[in-house]
């Protein structure tokens, strides 16, 4: 009899675990728009420049991309003469949701600062999805975004990524079938929030030795869900499953190439640390972020293909963000014969607003220091580059035939202060159009200053 | 007063061998926008001494030194009103702060703080910054603490103007009503307004006007602060109040039309609800044109749209974009004001004269006969963010453009042959 009752207890387990995977995707797009633009300027996220080009976009996905391509009755044009078009931006390191506006306590949920190890939590189950700032950074051409935990820790938690497509839960923002992340952090910030509290790590050495320490668990863990998994059936039933741990789960699954690693780190000599960390657990770093000494060992992070997701120009706040180069983005980029990943991203609620300037700065100062950077190359760092590090670069990030139609109008070379997200499409469908006045607004917007309008409606 | 130490700066300079001395020079064939038309004209600028003796639209006027700018757009350099330059070295770095006091409140100067040789300037100049105004942080007072101009010439010889505003905040904290601070910022300028010239004396007379002030013995007012107080109201120093919401602008606007105060207000993000009273009581604004977050429920109104509509409305406004230590990202803050419909005319004006008149700085801010040469010869539009500085000339003189973060990015593209440290 006890036997039957193990029997039907893994059965019934068997069952839930089988058919229910919690938190998954439940995204749908908007209605599409199908298009052809003509005669655009396009950069295609993939380094190409293309002159006088139309594109066309249909049922969610990019169709055609050429010159003269044939309309037909249910693609609506648009004149893009003089204007430009570029995939939907991609930000790799935001915090909207979990550090929304009004930057308030009662909201302010990115970082589980209570130990230094909190790989359980899941950045998404902290999200406000009432942000006001998803539709702030829709009109600068963001379409997809991946929030990550904060960096008081060693590590953080999962990151999840997300269509800037604002809705009432977070499972109908998620991008379907992207891999989770794990934010890691170096260097000051963790060693100053357990330090004040006497408390290891307070040291960069401590720091090194949490992450080894928690790798040395997951191992463990990982090879009892191995053995197990290994069983037959039979056997199987006759042992016990290994008690899920939410920790070590995370964990196992950077360890198995299934969550990506995502690592904020300043300082030159700590990413090789890092490295060196990854390469003793064997698991893979995606990408360093913040990164202000990135250009310190460039080849190194090419040669182990390992992105850097940095600012254009931040620098000075802290110690290890004292040695800030303006050109640090191109070095990366070049790299090993330009094989290296370069990333612009935000960290910031403004900054995501204008990710194209801030390419635009980074691609000046690679040109003064003496590189030889296209602006289509260049729009690869907020754009496919992006797509990769977030492990989604086969369905966006670049205008590619068969990919979603995320897609910027823009009324300038994107490149240029002066330029505006005219229209933005997030597969296929118009999620924002300057003209018509098509914009999204949060609940948090709704009647807030004057109950009869919206809080910036003109 | 100006402390115009320009004759030994130069000496020093010279020796110094960082910058090139120039007593006579021509800027010929500029696009100039003077920072006082809203309009660009050519013209050729004659440089004597420091000082800008000549513009011509016509010949070129000789000199020993000629520059050609032909092509290329000049402006007065660019003056950020709100600045921690040559006082924060690091920001999280205690020991290289000096933007704090723990005795004195109101009449903390940072002053003797600043150090010229704080990498912070070079890079700000290098970007076309070529004055400063450098503000302390916000005392528990809620009015209180000096700022004072300065020279972003990297000289030891400190060019500055000594506390020139004094600075305060007023709006929602958390620790207590904004009813309370408003009477308390009240109390502070009825008993500044009660002070008259015998009391400031001496030392000991101001003291015994705090004895005889229930207020003043209250908050443990020193000379210091009592000095900083009479100056507020008898030499009208400017007085940036830091708040965003627009019932509180309102009420500061009664506050200074109580105390003919010389307001100025700063972040000012709901501004545009109340554009019409800022402009009827003549208040300078120093807002930040790319921010629009709604980032307390102060900020609510927070729009992009904010700046050009205030233009419009006819206010006088200046920039701050608190970028960590890039004071210059207040040009990128201008050209996002245009993108969204502020004059270019106007933006640049935000950049430099409106700061100048606001703070009374009067021999810079704008190219014009008389003026001291702080201009910046830009590559190309210098409302874009990726067009650098050509040249920036201070009190006439062709600065050094390099930076520590030039000298970094170089050891690491060149000489790569040799182990890093041995590099340049």
């Amino acid at each position: 009899m006890k036997n039957i009752y193990i029997f039907l207890y893994f059965f019934s387990v068997f069952i839930v675990a089988e058919n229910y995977e919690p938190f998954e995707s439940t995204y749908e797009p908007l209605p599409p728009t199908n298009t052809i633009f003509r005669n655009a300027n396009i950069y295609d996220g993939e380094g190409n420049e293309l002159i006088d080009t139309d594109l066309i976009i249909k049922d969610g996905k990019v169709v055609a991309i050429g010159v003269d391509l044939p309309s037909s009755s249910d693609l609506k044009e648009i004149d893009a003469t003089d204007k430009w078009i570029t995939p939907g931006i991609i930000d790799i390191h935001s915090h909207m949701g979990v550090y929304p506006a009004p930057s308030v306590k009662t909201s302010s949920d990115g970082n589980e600062a209570t130990s230094p190890v909190t790989a359980e939590v899941w950045a998404e189950h902290s999200i406000w999805v009432q942000d006001p700032q998803y539709a702030l950074a829709l009109k600068g051409g963001v379409t997809t975004f991946h929030v990550l935990p904060g960096s008081a820790n060693l590590i953080g938690g999962r990151g999840v990524t997300a269509k800037n497509l604002q809705r009432n839960t977070i499972n109908s923002m998620k991008f379907p079938n992207a891999p989770h992340s794990l934010k890691m952090a170096c260097g000051e910030n963790p060693k100053r929030v357990y330090g004040n509290r006497g408390q290891m790590p307070s040291t960069r050495m401590g720091n090194a030795a949490g992450y080894r320490k928690s790798w040395i668990k997951a191992e463990s863990y990982l090879s009892k869900l191995d053995e197990y998994e290994a069983k037959s059936e039979e056997a199987k039933e006759l042992s016990y499953k290994p008690t899920r741990d939410l920790e070590l789960e995370t964990l196992a699954g950077v360890l198995r190439d299934e969550i990506l690693v995502h690592n904020h780190c300043y300082r030159a000599d700590e990413m090789a640390t890092m490295i060196e960390i990854a390469k003793e657990f064997n698991y893979k770093i995606t990408a360093f972020h913040h990164a202000v000494e990135a250009y310190k060992i460039a080849d190194l992070l090419a040669e182990n293909n390992i992105c850097a997701a940095l600012w254009a120009d931040w620098w000075g706040f802290k110690h290890e963000a004292y040695d800030m180069v303006q050109a640090n983005i191109a070095i990366v980029d070049q790299a090993r014969n330009g094989t290296g990943c370069a990333i612009v991203h935000s960290d910031d609620e403004i900054g995501i607003q204008h990710l194209n300037v801030e390419a635009a700065k980074a691609l000046s100062a690679g040109i003064k220091a003496g590189y030889d950077i296209s602006k289509a190359r260049a729009m690869n760092w907020i754009t496919s580059n992006p797509a990769k590090a977030a492990g989604i670069y086969d369905q966006t990030g670049s205008l590619k035939v068969g990919k979603n139609a995320d897609v910027v109008l823009w009324s300038k070379n994107p490149f240029s202060i002066y330029a505006l997200a005219e229209k933005v499409y997030i597969d296929g469908a118009i999620a924002f159009d300057r003209s018509s006045g098509l914009e999204p607004s949060s609940d948090f917007d709704v009647g807030i200053i004057n109950p009869s309008k919206n809080r910036i409606e003109e | 007063m100006i402390k115009n130490k320009f004759l030994l700066t130069l000496i020093i300079l010279t020796s110094n061998s960082v910058f090139l001395e120039s007593s006579n020079l021509v800027i010929k064939n500029a696009e100039i926008y003077d920072g006082i038309e809203n309009n660009p004209y050519q013209g050729h600028i004659l440089i004597n001494d420091g000082v800008v003796t000549k513009i011509s639209k016509t010949s070129v006027p000789y000199a020993d030194k000629v520059y050609d700018a032909k092509g290329k757009i000049i402006t007065p350099g660019f003056i950020a009103p709100d600045t921690q330059l040559g006082i924060v070295e690091i920001g999280a770095l205690n020991v290289t702060r000096d933007d704090e006091a723990s005795i004195y409140n109101i009449g903390f100067s940072i002053h003797d703080a600043f150090n010229p040789n704080s990498v912070l300037i070079p890079w700000n100049r290098a970007n076309g910054i070529t004055s400063a105004i450098t503000l302390p942080r916000n005392t528990s007072s809620p009015i209180g603490g000096l700022g004072s101009f300065f020279l972003l010439d990297s000289s030891l010889d400190i060019s500055s103007e000594a506390d020139i505003v004094m600075i305060g905040r007023f709006g929602g904290s958390g620790s207590s009503s904004r009813a309370e601070k408003l009477a308390l910022i009240d109390d502070m300028l009825s008993f500044a307004s009660s002070l008259d010239k015998k009391d400031m004396s001496s030392d000991a007379s101001i003291d015994e006007v705090i004895d005889d002030s229930s207020l003043a013995s209250h908050m443990d007012f020193k000379p210091r602060d009592v000095k900083a107080l009479y100056r507020l109201i008898n030499d009208n120093l400017p007085l940036i109040i830091k708040t965003h919401r627009a019932s509180d602008i309102i009420k500061l606007i009664e506050l200074k039309n109580t105390y003919n105060l010389n307001l100025i207000i700063m972040g000012a993000q709901e501004a545009s609800l109340v554009a019409d009273e800022i402009v009827e009581n003549n208040i300078p604004l120093i807002v930040n044109p790319i921010n629009n977050i709604p980032n307390s429920f102060d900020e609510l109104a927070s729009n992009i749209n904010m700046t050009p509509m205030l233009e419009k409305a006819g206010a006088t406004l200046m920039f701050n974009v608190s970028r960590s230590h890039n004071y210059h990202l207040i040009r990128q803050g201008a050209g996002v004001a245009v993108a969204n419909g502020m004059s270019y005319g106007g933006a640049i004006k935000a950049l430099t004269s409106n700061v100048a008149k606001t703070f009374n700085l009067n021999n810079r801010g704008s190219i014009k006969v008389g003026n001291m040469a702080d201009i910046v010869v830009w590559e190309a539009d210098p409302l874009e963010p990726s067009s650098m500085p050509e040249k920036v000339f201070i009190n006439g003189v062709d600065t050094d453009l390099t930076t520590r973060s030039t000298r970094l990015r170089d050891r690491y593209i060149s000489d790569l042959e040799k182990p890093n440290t041995y590099r340049n």
